[in-house]
């Protein structure tokens, strides 16, 4: 023991009664300048690349602006325009579709998984979960251009049709007005899958033994046990997941934009898609801002509702 | 404890879906190394052509868009390195009055997505002449990273125990002394886990360069991939060797540091 830790005389003092009153180390003017100095670079480029325009966002979409020349006001014109815009609303349905491929599917199969490994370690653990998370370090731009591939023509997706028998099944899936969006949706899948499977079986890990115990003294089968003891320990796992995959299926992007572009015609089609185009293409600023807005609020609404129901306040 | 037939069940469950996970990536693999320009793999008649790697390479002036997006992903990571403990500290043990408000605001970024800015954002760029600058894209990627920095280094310096600090306090150590002596070697573990993140995500990254870039000789990489696909897309197995070379240094990075990346992004996501 050293005598620096033994002048650290409230060590001894038990550790929770200090943390509810540490006292802040600032105390005058000149420690509050102090202490806004050390905020401020960060604050600084923050405000200006993130505070700033997000404001900017709300003032632009009331009004209509080619990028160039004078702008004029629209009031909530924009809002309006999106919302009568028919192939907006399309979008709007194609995010519900991707809903199901991005969220849904890979939240129940990491709830099946974590359901399954729960139920204690197996040896070789560590490099499934090492596969099984990679495609979320992998770059969009990556998974796009080898899923494109896949689904080719003349692609390994056809090929592998081909040869269980199933070679009717064959097409151009990413150029079929029915299926390009569910074929995009399953890489989807295929991207986040690992991600909830891991939070789940993070947090089924959690779950005390000892409920686990109970319930198998009470009879209960690996279904009970599931429903009775891994899902609601699971709650906040659960809340993270479909925040994070909601919040992917609207904003989908990349994938989308460097297979299709959103077509054929309008059958892929997302919200940012739009926003994109509007932007940078058809030179409609006021219009993509909006479409901004309304993409922000409703990620903000479902992280709020989510946190609502699942986080720390609801139980 | 569990059955036999318990642990087979497992395990074909798992590799299902470890399979359905890695195919995928092994075709990748075997269209980057196959001698055909549509990128067929043809495990009968294996020929590996490692030759693509530096025929993409160079067809795709792959060297120019390596440096940019070098620069880019270093340098984000450099600076919120620096300067997000910074504001951690100050937020989590100095706490000057306005504090809590400024820490909410930061907060408040990494739950806007990048859509509710980019639009103004570009303008505001266009408009200090940072469109289609390495330098302007840099500061782009700094400012998006700093609010899941700030949260993330703050979080992790309010776990200091306050003992430490105030016996640092009463040996004379002044704020700076603190920070550096005290609370900063505490946070190793906390700034790899940020320096990977934004590394991983700054160089990951496609749509905010993909917009923030319009002159093919700054793209990073990414976006130079992007092009390549429209512009050479007969030769898939070129395109592919690209990819993986893309997808590399991440990868390797996951590979050496896989806790650091799981618990990241697991505790990234837990960040609202």
């Amino acid at each position: 023991m050293t005598l620096e830790r033994l002048k650290g005389a409230p060590a001894s003092r038990p550790l929770p009664a200090v943390r509810e009153r540490r006292r802040p180390l600032a105390r005058s003017l000149r420690d509050w300048a102090a202490a806004w100095a050390f905020i401020l670079p960060a604050l600084a480029i923050y405000v200006l690349i993130v505070v700033v325009p997000t404001v900017q966002s709300a003032w632009y979409s009331l009004w209509n602006w080619d990028g160039v020349s004078a702008a004029s006001w629209v009031g909530l014109g924009n809002y309006l325009g999106f919302l009568q815009d028919p192939t907006a609303i399309e979008a709007l349905g194609h995010t519900g579709i991707l809903l199901l491929f991005f969220s849904v599917i890979p939240i129940v199969l990491g709830l099946l998984s974590a359901a399954l490994l729960s139920r204690g370690r197996l040896r070789g653990e560590g490099i499934f979960r090492w596969v099984i998370f990679l495609p979320q370090v992998l770059p969009s731009v990556v998974i796009a251009v080898t899923w494109k591939q896949l689904y080719g023509p003349g692609g390994p997706v056809n090929t592998a049709l081909q040869d269980v028998g199933l070679g009717w099944l064959q097409q151009d899936w990413l150029g079929s007005f029915t299926l390009a969006l569910p074929a995009l949706g399953l890489v989807g899948t295929w991207t986040t899958f690992g991600l909830c499977m891991l939070l789940f079986v993070s947090g089924a890990m959690a779950i005390p033994e000892e409920l686990y115990d109970a319930a198998r003294v009470d009879g209960a089968g690996a279904v009970r046990e599931f429903f009775a003891v891994t899902l609601p320990g699971l709650v906040p796992q659960l809340g993270v997941a479909l925040t994070l995959t909601i919040i992917g299926a609207l904003r989908a992007f990349d994938l989308i934009w460097l297979t299709t572009r959103g077509g054929p015609g309008t059958s892929t089609q997302t919200p940012a898609i739009i926003l994109y185009s509007q932007a940078f293409v058809q030179q409609n600023v006021g219009a993509a801002a909006a479409i901004g807005v309304l993409m922000a609020v409703a990620s903000l609404i479902v992280a709020l509702v989510i946190a609502r129901f699942t986080g720390e306040g609801a139980r | 404890m569990r059955s036999r037939s318990e642990v087979v069940v497992n395990y074909v469950i798992l590799i299902a879906f470890a399979a359905a996970v890695v195919l995928p990536i092994l075709w990748l693999l075997g269209a980057a190394l196959s001698p055909s320009a549509e990128g067929v793999v043809d495990l009968a008649h294996l020929h590996l052509n490692f030759g693509n790697f530096a025929a993409a390479w160079i067809q795709a002036d792959f060297g120019r868009h390596l440096a940019i997006s070098l620069i880019v992903a270093c340098g984000t990571v450099l600076v919120v390195a620096l300067i997000a403990p910074l504001a951690g500290y100050s937020l989590a043990l100095l706490r000057p009055p306005g504090g809590k408000l400024l820490f909410a605001l930061f907060l408040a970024g990494i739950m806007i997505p990048l859509e509710g800015i980019i639009v103004p954002l570009y303008f505001d760029l266009r408009s200090y002449g940072l469109v289609d600058s390495v330098p302007g894209l840099l500061l782009v990627q700094i400012g998006l990273s700093l609010s899941f920095g700030v949260f993330w280094m703050r979080t992790s310096i309010a776990s200091v125990p306050p003992t430490l600090i105030e016996s640092a306090q009463l040996d004379g150590a002044g704020r700076f002394a603190t920070l550096w002596r005290i609370v900063l070697p505490l946070q190793r573990p906390a700034m790899i886990t940020l320096a990977l993140l934004v590394f991983m995500w700054t160089w990951n990254d496609y749509f905010v360069a993909f917009v923030l870039m319009n002159n093919p000789d700054q793209f990073p990489v990414t976006v130079a991939l992007g092009d390549f696909t429209q512009r050479y897309s007969s030769e898939v197995n070129l395109m592919c060797a690209a990819g993986v070379l893309i997808a590399l240094p991440v990868v390797i990075l996951y590979i050496f540091a896989q806790r650091h990346f799981i618990s990241g992004v697991l505790a990234g996501a837990l960040k609202g």
